[in-house]
């Protein structure tokens, strides 16, 4: 890639960060032949780059942006200090312990944490955990928006009720429409494990709240007298969910506030990658290219990693086959351009993003009747190329089925900031030896080898210095991406590496990372052994 | 440095010799011969435990006389630590006689490699393991092993770190406070030019490492500061496999070996070895019979000076089966210096984590250990604390030691180490002051407290005969007294209350508890209806020192408390505040005036507050037992455990007048001490005021410091403490009297220690000193009449 390496070092001041941007979307100028020019000008604010066009690789330019420092001497350049980094890697960390009865914990989940870094201005990405309280088990999902934050806010908070309202039964509908009807207080469905900023937006709860309503109502009607089905609870949600968002926005509101808000929310997208775990039976509904992966420890302790959801993306063959099966032969070579749908979005499933899914007339009239704010927005107006027989995008998210053993010791659920920056096996390997502790850390024997106390010496002051980063943590996702944003290329973090990182200014950030969300939850092995004998 | 290295010996080469010598029955000679022989059904001894304690003691027993001894090894002979050991004896120790040990088993060491062959008769049974201890009325009366029962009468725990797990298997359980921690040393393959087997042991201190030669290349392992406590529940297989080389926790040690020998880098690893050490509660190795069971004895808890101990470890354990007693005074090695407190498995494995680190550590004087505190307290613990006190402890229990007064800080703790005067010099200052001129408060609850009784006069005739002194006393008095063994030394120091006709309450030192209740039941005839009870933990014990000490408790009672009408050494059962049955003692183990309240516990709170309230405005406050000691120092009172112990009489110490000698009537140690005042006493308890000292600037004297007269050294001393009356240093020790030519110890008479020339020895520089064997008498009160000034003199505790 020709990174132009020599502008880098001088990004010392704003001015010069200013510049950067602009030779940032020269950049895309040249992947990305299509973007016409007002689109670029709204780059920065919609932090498009990321779903719309491809980004240069973070890693190499970072590494040619350390390499060149080192020859220009830059005597002002200002260091976080540990106690800063560590004050910005824990600004959003949560971790939740499922209480315990009796002294025993009788959940097949001893608890989760969870943590997020941005990088765009507002972040996109969203987070959310609950326990289900009318039905057993316990949800976690993350959310990865786009073109805004609004679709990610609003996923976040009403997936989660969909979800549940699709498994309860349905004498406890039932129930919960009498009480709403008579205005009795209401069961309570979720408890809801949140950060305190991870917020819900006051002034939409009454609209959610009538869409999920006539949901129930729906579904109250339609009783088909059997038990549900957890895998199809959370299609039906998912899509249930979407539906009414592009509704809404269809509708519109009377309060002009709420009316812009759910233009918003629908016209930006969301991925959502979700685990619903009861005893232990684990569901992972994923929709976009968020990932769920398993830590599985092996007999011998060592680490490994199994995928629980496939990327709804290019670089799925079936994706591919999946949404040119759904279009004519005539739009085939159009439907998928430089590994993007129809050329501009990254991921191929997705909640919101009606330009993908209304007609262009839908599109035309909503905008043209909707607030100024809308229609003065270039990005909104275009529409994208070769559109011809919408929908192209779905929010139906791919649902995987895993029975819990007692060797799945953790999941990891994580936006794709997480995953475009380290391996799988090294996330599942960093997270093992972190929630094991050090003592599991792979010993050293010197077996038969040769080797001289000086090389001992250097591998084990090597191995220290691996170990003390995790004491610094209390928190698995905020070690996870302690390690993601500041490793080095021997697999250790690097203090200097992550005190630049952390410190690049707020319109530089995107261009070497993405937000990264994740939430680690950590199974309790005796309950999912003793399930699995029970169930033996 | 203080730190002297001696050769290292083989012990590889030495077992074998000894394995030799224990020879021709021993099932263990050859490894080619599986045939096991057959276990005999009785034996005098069984010793549990082939490592270098059981066969040491079973080689001394030998040597005493005592054939008639048998050795099981549950693996195979020195195959515990013993065998993974590193092999070293250095004769630099910590306490004396852990030193005189070490010293022995050098020299013994260096015969063995010449006497061999010698036939012991000892038979010695591996692959043999004891479950059971048999216990009949008290007494051992057999072992159960997995090859069958014998019968015996004497049983030897040399079981090493698993001692403890072995104690617990009889049927009486013996307590035997001891922890086993990981350790780690590392064997190299021959550097280029192999090392000499002669090149000399190196200890770094601070590296917290020892290296020595071993086939060519090194020997390195180490002491680290984050210890690895291993088989707290007991022994575990999977903890036993797991015992492998833990790299990772070995890398401080490895650092401090390569930046002190850079040039060792290139060296080929050959191997780590993890071998398992088993630490004690104090740091101390323990020996010694049971308290609960006769014919028990131990021997373990080397600290990881095994192999330096194991000589004369065994020595003094054969001696003290054979003979009774030890020829030495192992007191502070001995069993019985703990109580069933210190054998929480928690405790253990909390306090061995403290300890094993401290082995390369500077021992500072005074240290107090951090783990496995606040055990026992006083009901008064969280009052004093509020009020600032530090705490230091003695058998378990919070004791103060000083009082920081608001607004005032001392040091942190590791600042606070020193040899030299220490921050909490003008603290102490100004409460022994206080405890001068108006009244002080000591929370000295800690005292072990006895009562015995009879229903007719049996208890006198009893305590008679155990106690040196006179205690057929009118009802009410107090008296000072000794409880000695048959050589008329000191096994307790006490004081003794007599209730009643036929009761008596009994006050000795904390660490007495289990010792003195031991002897007590050994030495009370069996069939006897005396009643003996500890009720330590009944009773609160405040003591108020000053002369307004009588006004305070005159003004809560309602009672005149002068010397009129409540003499010096007396005791009454009376009512302070609203609480009643408050037993009042004039005495303050001090010299000073005042008086020791005895409060049963329920009462102690609401006492403490009327003598705090009452006493305010006589100036009282609280204070410590650093202050007690400076002024009992100052008077010359010896205090058991440190100035006095087993191998000191009355005679040698100037208290011949609290012995009944001319009543008539018989005691244990008579003999000893008739024949003493004939002959004359060897050593002398003799004070020693430092003249030209200066407490800012120079070294403190401690305890253990050489004393010289006219240039010749003639003992050490006990204890010291510095004089806020006299403003100088108080040492007190003993003098001895050596022939210069033969070494031979003479007779020491007032007018040898009066006529010499003192110095005292603080770390190299000496000091002059005046010898005293008399107290100041311008240091007591006007106020207190002549007697106590004479009692008083010989009291402490």
């Amino acid at each position: 890639m020709p990174a132009p390496t020599h502008l880098f070092p001088l990004i010392r001041n704003c001015e010069i960060g200013r510049l950067c941007n602009a030779v940032c979307y020269c950049h895309h100028k040249h992947l990305c032949c299509l973007s016409p020019p007002h689109f670029a000008h709204n780059h920065l604010r919609y932090a498009p780059q990321k779903k719309f066009a491809t980004l240069h690789r973070p890693k190499e330019n970072f590494n040619q942006f350390i390499h060149a420092r080192s020859y220009v001497s830059t005597p002002q350049r200002f260091y976080l200090t540990p106690p800063q980094v560590n004050s910005i890697l824990k600004a959003n960390e949560y971790s939740f312990k499922v209480p315990e009865f009796d002294g025993k914990n009788v959940s097949s989940i001893l608890g989760f944490d969870s943590n997020q870094l941005p990088a765009n201005a507002p972040i996109e990405d969203r987070r959310s955990a609950a326990t289900c309280l009318q039905t057993r088990g316990m949800l976690l999902g993350v959310f990865d928006g786009h073109a805004g934050c609004a679709c990610a806010q609003a996923v976040s908070e009403r997936l989660f009720y969909y979800i549940a309202v699709s498994l309860l039964p349905h004498e406890t509908l039932l129930e919960i429409e009498n009480a709403v009807e008579s205005g009795r207080a209401l069961l309570p469905i979720l408890q809801w494990h949140k950060h305190p900023n991870d917020y819900f937006s006051k002034e939409a709860s009454k609209l959610y709240f009538n869409s999920l309503r006539t949901y129930w109502q729906e579904l109250i009607d339609l009783n088909t007298g059997e038990t549900t089905d957890v895998k199809e609870a959370l299609i039906n949600a998912f899509k249930r969910l979407d539906n009414d968002i592009s509704l809404e926005a269809q509708v519109g509101d009377p309060n002009s506030f709420l009316n812009y808000l759910v233009l918003r929310v629908a016209f930006s997208g969301a991925t959502a990658c979700v685990a619903h775990v009861d005893g232990v039976d684990l569901h992972i509904a994923n929709t976009g290219d968020s990932r769920a992966m398993l830590g599985v420890q092996e007999e011998d302790g060592s680490w490994s990693a199994v995928n629980l959801s496939y990327d709804h993306n290019a670089q799925n063959e079936r994706e591919i086959e999946r949404v040119k099966s759904d279009h004519p032969k005539t739009e085939e070579k159009s439907l998928v351009k430089q590994d993007r749908l129809l050329g501009l979005l990254m991921p191929f499933r997705a909640f919101g993003d009606v330009k993908f899914k209304w007609s262009i007339d839908l599109q035309k009239r909503v905008i043209e009747s909707g607030p100024d704010q809308l229609n003065d927005n270039e990005y909104t107006k275009f529409i994208p190329p070769n559109y011809h027989t919408p929908p192209y995008l779905t929010a139906e998210p791919e649902v995987i089925h895993h029975k819990l053993r007692p060797q799945d010791k953790f999941l990891v659920l994580a936006t794709d900031g997480l995953w475009e920056t380290m391996h799988r096996q090294d996330v599942v390997r960093i997270v093992g030896e972190y929630l094991t502790g050090v003592h599991h850390q792979q010993p050293i024997a010197v077996g038969g080898y040769k080797v001289t106390l000086g090389q001992m010496h250097g591998l084990l002051t090597e191995r220290r210095a691996r170990i003390s980063s995790v004491f610094e943590d209390q928190n698995a996702a905020t070690h996870l991406i302690r390690h993601a944003v500041g490793n080095n290329e021997f697999g250790t973090v690097d203090h200097e590496r992550l005190s630049k990182m952390l410190s690049l200014p707020e319109e530089l950030a995107r261009m070497y990372r993405d937000d990264i969300t994740i939430i680690v939850v950590q199974f309790n092995s005796y309950v999912v052994g003793a399930c699995q004998n029970e169930e033996l | 440095m203080f730190l002297r290295l001696l050769s290292d010996v083989r012990w590889w080469t030495a077992s074998s010799r000894w394995r030799n010598m224990a020879s021709s029955r021993s099932s263990a000679t050859s490894a080619a011969e599986p045939r096991l022989i057959s276990l005999p059904a009785q034996a005098q001894v069984v010793v549990c435990g082939g490592g270098i304690m059981g066969t040491s003691v079973a080689y001394h027993l030998a040597k005493l006389g005592w054939k008639d001894v048998v050795l099981l090894e549950q693996g195979r002979l020195a195959a515990g630590t013993t065998r993974f050991c590193a092999g070293i004896v250095s004769t630099a120790r910590h306490v004396s006689i852990e030193l005189k040990m070490a010293d022995y088993s050098n020299k013994l060491y260096q015969e063995l490699e010449q006497e061999t062959g010698i036939k012991t008769g000892v038979q010695i049974h591996d692959r043999t393991s004891v479950s059971h201890i048999l216990v009949q009325k008290g007494h051992v009366t057999g072992v159960e092993t997995d090859r069958g029962q014998i019968q015996c009468e004497y049983f030897v725990n040399c079981a090493g770190q698993w001692a403890y797990e072995l104690g617990l298997s009889s049927e009486e359980p013996v307590s035997i406070p001891l922890h086993a921690c990981e350790h780690f040393y590392l064997l190299t393959h021959p550097l280029k030019k192999p090392l000499e087997s002669n090149t000399p042991t190196i200890v770094d201190l601070d590296g917290r490492i020892y290296i020595r030669s071993w086939q060519g290349g090194i020997l390195s392992g180490g002491f680290e500061k984050n210890p690895k406590p291993i088989f707290t529940e007991g022994r575990n297989q999977l903890e036993i496999q797991n015992l492998h080389e833990d790299w990772d926790h070995f890398e401080p040690l490895l650092s401090a070996l390569l930046r002190r020998m850079p040039g060792l880098e290139t060296l080929e690893i050959m191997q780590l070895v993890n071998c398992p050490e088993s630490f004690t509660p104090d740091m101390r190795c323990i020996m010694g019979e049971s308290p609960t069971v006769q014919g028990y004895f131990v021997l373990a808890g080397m600290n990881s000076a095994g192999i330096s101990y194991g000589g004369g470890a065994g020595k003094y354990l054969a001696e003290w089966m054979v003979n009774g007693y030890p020829s030495e005074n192992v007191w502070p090695l001995d069993l019985k210096r703990f109580g069933a407190l210190q054998s929480s498995r928690t405790f253990l494995r909390h306090r061995v984590m403290e300890v094993m680190p401290l082995i390369c550590d500077l021992k500072v004087p005074r240290w107090d250990f951090q783990t496995g505190r606040q055990l026992r307290t006083s009901p008064l613990y969280d009052r004093l604390d509020a009020q600032g006190a530090r705490w230091m402890e003695k058998h378990g229990f919070e004791r103060p030691k000083y009082f920081v007064p608001p607004g005032k800080d001392l040091l942190a703790l590791d600042q606070s180490k020193t040899f030299y005067k220490p921050d909490w010099f003008d603290i102490v200052g100004s409460e022994v002051k206080c405890c001068k001129e108006a009244v002080c408060v000591i929370d000295m609850s800690s005292f072990t407290k006895f009562e015995i009784s009879s229903t007719g006069g049996q208890a006198l005739e009893v305590l008679q005969y155990l106690f040196s002194n006179d205690l057929d006393v009118p009802v009410g008095h107090i008296v000072h007294t000794g409880m000695l063994n048959e050589k008329g030394g000191y096994e307790n120091d006490c004081s003794i209350v007599r209730l009643n006709k036929r009761s008596f309450f009994m006050i000795s030192p904390t660490d007495q508890q289990v010792h003195c209740w031991t002897w007590l039941k050994k030495h009370m005839p069996s069939d006897s209806n005396l009643l003996l009870e500890d009720v330590t933990w009944k009773y609160t014990a405040l003591n108020l020192i000053g002369p307004r000490a009588v006004d305070v408790l005159s003004e809560l009672s309602y009672v005149p408390m002068t010397p009129e009408h409540f003499p010096s050494l007396f005791c009454k059962e009376m009512s302070v505040g609203y609480a009643n049955g408050i037993r009042v003692m004039s005495m303050t183990h001090t010299g000073e005036p005042g008086f020791m309240l005895y409060i049963p516990i329920e009462y102690a709170l609401h006492v403490y507050n009327e003598v705090m309230s009452v006493g305010q405005k006589y100036g009282i406050r609280n204070a410590g037992y650093y202050a007690l000691r400076s002024l009992r120092i100052e008077k010359f009172f010896a205090f058991w455990g440190q100035d006095l112990d087993a191998f000191t009489t009355p005679m040698e110490c100037g208290r011949e007048f609290r012995v009944k000698l001319e009543k008539g009537t018989d005691f244990i140690g008579r003999d000893a001490l008739m024949q003493q005042k004939q002959n004359g006493v060897y050593k002398r308890f003799t004070m020693f005021i430092l003249e030209d000292h200066d407490t800012d600037l120079d070294l403190w004297p401690w305890w253990g410091e050489p004393i010289y007269r006219n240039g010749c050294c003639v003992g050490k001393t006990t204890s010291s403490a510095y004089s806020y009356t006299l403003e100088r240093h108080v040492c007190l020790g003993f003098v001895q009297n050596f022939d210069e030519k033969t070494g031979e110890g003479l007779g020491v008479t007032p007018d040898f220690i009066n006529r010499g020339e003192y110095e005292i020895d603080i770390a190299g520089q000496r000091f002059q000193a005046k010898a005293k064997l008399y107290p100041f008498s311008s240091l007591f009160t006007q106020r207190r009449r002549k007697d106590e000034m004479e009692l008083s003199s010989y009291q402490g505790k």
